[in-house]
């Protein structure tokens, strides 16, 4: 099989290796983590539409906190599984897809969208200093819906190629 | 310095053999999950049963039940991501292996790597396994104690560190190209 370019492995590796250090950071810290969060959202009381409540402010904490660790845990997912996707995905493009020009396409189709998972760093960083839904609302669409159509339209790409009929060997 | 190769060169057989044997396992763990999950959790319930102190039970049907509940979730929760840990590891492997095997040039430098993210990508998930079957005899946080140190952090670390030293290996090829 044909490794491809080094920049696109190089990615691939970042991914997998910024995956596993979410994943210790979540099961290490997760108790600074929450107090961390809880400490940003109550110094920044508006963008959380705190209430003075303390039964209302403790359940609206208890959500950003949940929306925090719940971006950490798909980073942590997405991260691991994406940069193995596009590991493979793009040593099938280095040796299937004829063309150097489609090739450089679908490696950068597939390394740009690879990005996405950061996307979840985003949610779980921007719904703290901007509140729940306008955090999520950010994330989704700046990183994860661009990003995520990029990388299902290289693969989709990879599909394409892999469907057309190779072309006959001369010998034939 | 040699230009990279512009194929993938496997890693050595053995590498590919305990990635193989950690997805066949971690299907087989998938698939134990379902089959037997009535008689898993029997024999935990039992197990914990047979340490009441352990867990903490007090003999008044109401508080133990809940907390035997507890145990259990924690119980399945270790199958099922040791289910899930073992399938992506055995890939993560296999991946990044073949990465050190065709871009380290020296023999010294590939072993290290490969051996590190052979063993740390084995025993990671192999922890989530071993707490579960240690949660009905030894409590939830005391296994996980146990395991953490010596499973999760020592084997976890190992692959980080192997990561961190392909992500400089290829920095070092791309810059030197």
């Amino acid at each position: 099989m044909s490794r491809p370019p080094l920049v696109v492995v190089f990615v691939a590796v970042l991914l997998i290796a910024l995956g596993e250090l979410g994943g210790a950071v979540l099961s290490q810290l997760r108790p600074a983590v929450a107090r961390w969060v809880a400490a940003r959202v109550a110094a920044n009381p508006a963008a959380h539409g705190l209430s003075g409540s303390a039964e209302y402010d403790d359940a609206v904490r208890e959500q950003v906190v949940f929306t925090a660790e719940a971006g950490l845990s798909f980073f942590h997912t997405h991260a691991e599984g994406v940069g193995l996707v596009l590991f493979f995905a793009a040593t099938l493009v280095a040796s299937v897809v004829r063309g150097r020009a489609m090739r450089a396409v679908l490696h950068a189709m597939l390394t740009a969208g690879a990005l996405f998972p950061l996307g979840y760093l985003l949610y779980a960083t921007a719904a703290v200093g901007l509140g729940r839904d306008a955090g999520v609302t950010l994330a989704e669409a700046w990183v994860l819906t661009p990003l995520g159509t990029t990388f299902v339209l290289g693969l989709v790409g990879l599909v394409v190629a892999l469907g057309r009929r190779p072309r006959p060997s001369p010998e034939a | 310095m040699t230009p990279p190769p512009a194929t993938w060169r496997l890693p050595p057989r053995a590498t590919l053999l305990v990635a193989v044997v950690l997805l066949v396992a971690a299907e087989v763990g998938g698939a134990s999950m379902a089959r037997f999950k009535v008689e898993l959790a029997r024999w935990a319930r039992g197990e914990m049963l047979r340490h009441p102190g352990v867990h903490g039970l007090v003999g008044v049907r109401d508080v133990d039940e809940r907390v035997l509940d507890e145990a259990l979730f924690r119980f399945d929760a270790g199958l099922r991501l040791f289910h899930m840990h073992a399938e992506g590891m055995a890939l993560v492997i296999i991946a990044t292996t073949t990465v050190a095997a065709t871009l380290a040039e020296t023999a010294g430098l590939r072993r290290m790597l490969t051996l590190l993210l052979t063993v740390g990508g084995v025993g990671y998930p192999l922890g989530y396994l071993l707490w579960s079957v240690l949660i009905p005899a030894w409590g939830v946080e005391r296994s996980k104690s146990l395991v953490e140190w010596t499973v999760w952090v020592p084997f976890g670390s190992a692959t980080i560190v192997a990561l961190l030293g392909l992500l400089a290996l290829i920095s070092i090829r791309m810059v030197r190209r």
